[in-house]
């Protein structure tokens, strides 16, 4: 009996003290990806990426905004979307005290304004994603830098390159 | 944007069970002030198991919800809270209905898992119904994949009012004139691509990334001698693993450097 208890003693208590204390975690551990709304450029990088489609775009072409969404209740914490971000605007955190109590708590989500193309007026792209993607160009200087077609829509892209091609023709035929 | 294209008329749609009000008063009363040991059972409806084990591992001595009086069953008739894991095939769809009715009201049912929330990764699939909402009404979600021990003693303890809900719905929109940052401006923009492609090349975009980071924080903060602050920064790591990956980042920078 004392040997038991002595035992006992000596063990120790093996519960862990959560939900009373805070649980202690792995550095790394895979928990809700926490979304930097200021720094995404809504390129739908992570819905494209994501295996469950937690992670959505909507586009509505009327009010010329684009919705990102997620539902951490489809979720599989995989991390793609992290691995996939250009700006690094979504990270997996700790916190994993997700559960709710209605549906509707499950789905954050994120609206962001489009862009319309210079020459059509078409919304071709979010306005953030055209900005980052002028600033990035700028930076690297040379032949890609923004500035004539940045803001133009793909097909006004092609049908200038394609103008712009046959001038060049034209232009070498003459002399 | 995805879904949109799946015609609905395919796929069978379920009515869900509603519950009447004399039995959602009495459930009301039993999430408020629950006095006693609740039971609970566990129904996998087309899980990978996961789920299961992770259920198995919170019954543990070391999470041990036992503690506040849970207590796995292995029949519905004695259970107050049913859990129901997978994405409901529709094999199992009349079982998890037969185990519902066993169960007598007023009952919990808590949806467990990213497949028993919304159908998971399978939330698509032909041969499921997406969740465990689709059947009958569901109390609390326990999202996860699987929910770790932790989640499931958090979602438990939500479920019997010992703790409040964190997770609420946020919805922002873009604020006027917000630009997204280019991150370590000093540094030209090619030679940070190399540098994080090596890394992520070198140990996952994880620990690599955030290795990376480290790297280019120490030359964007250096106001004259680049080298002597990545020195400094592969001096202070202890772990032989990140000293690697920062010496082979270190390596590649040299050999970008031009003139002298």
């Amino acid at each position: 009996m004392l040997k038991t208890l002595k035992g006992i003693l000596k063990t120790g208590d093996a519960t862990v003290r959560y939900p009373f204390a805070p649980i202690e975690q792995a550095p790394d551990v895979r928990g809700k990806p926490e979304h930097d709304a200021p720094n995404c450029i809504a390129c739908a990088a992570c819905a494209v990426a994501c295996p469950p489609n937690a992670i959505q775009m909507k586009v509505d072409v009327h009010a010329g905004t684009v919705t990102w969404t997620i539902n951490y209740g489809r979720c599989i914490f995989c991390g793609r979307c992290e691995e996939v971000c250009p700006v690094d605007a979504i990270r997996l955190g700790s916190e994993f005290e997700l559960a709710v109590m209605s549906k509707a708590d499950l789905q954050d989500s994120c609206t962001y304004r489009l862009q319309r193309c210079s020459d059509c007026g078409e919304y071709f792209a979010s306005r953030k994603e055209v900005e980052y993607v002028a600033a990035v160009l700028d930076r690297i200087g040379g032949n890609g830098a923004s500035g004539d077609s940045i803001d133009r829509c793909l097909l006004c892209k092609q049908k200038n390159d394609a103008l712009a091609c046959k001038d060049r023709i034209r232009e070498r035929r003459q002399a | 944007m995805i879904e949109q294209g799946i015609p609905t008329q395919l796929q069978a749609q379920l009515e869900p069970k509603k519950l009447s009000e004399d039995i959602e008063r009495a459930k009301a009363t039993l999430l408020k002030s629950i006095k006693r040991s609740v039971y609970v059972y566990r129904v996998d409806c087309g899980g990978c198991n996961a789920c299961e084990i992770e259920i198995f591992s919170s019954i543990t001595p070391v999470f041990d919800v036992e503690r506040f009086g849970i207590k796995v069953v292995p029949t519905p008739r004695h259970a107050d809270i049913l859990v129901y894991t997978g994405a409901v095939t529709r094999a199992m769809r009349l079982p998890a209905m037969r185990a519902y009715e066993a169960a007598p009201d007023p009952k919990i049912i808590v949806s467990y898992g990213a497949c028993g929330c919304t159908g998971g990764i399978f939330h698509d699939n032909y041969c499921v119904w997406g969740g465990t909402d689709k059947l009958f009404p569901v109390d609390v979600y326990i999202p996860g994949c699987p929910p770790t021990p932790a989640q499931t003693v958090y979602g438990f303890a939500m479920a019997l009012g010992m703790l409040d809900q964190k997770q609420h719905a946020v919805n922002e929109t873009e604020a006027e004139g917000e630009r997204a940052s280019l991150k370590f401006e000093r540094i030209p923009y090619r030679l940070r691509v190399e540098l994080e492609r090596e890394a992520r090349r070198l140990s996952g975009y994880r620990q690599g990334g955030d290795m990376c980071d480290a790297f280019l924080a120490a030359l964007d903060n250096s106001e004259t001698d680049a080298m002597k602050e990545v020195a400094s920064l592969l001096a202070a790591q202890k772990d032989p693993r990140k000293v690697e990956v920062l010496t082979e980042l270190k390596n590649l920078l040299e050999s970008r450097i031009v003139g002298g």
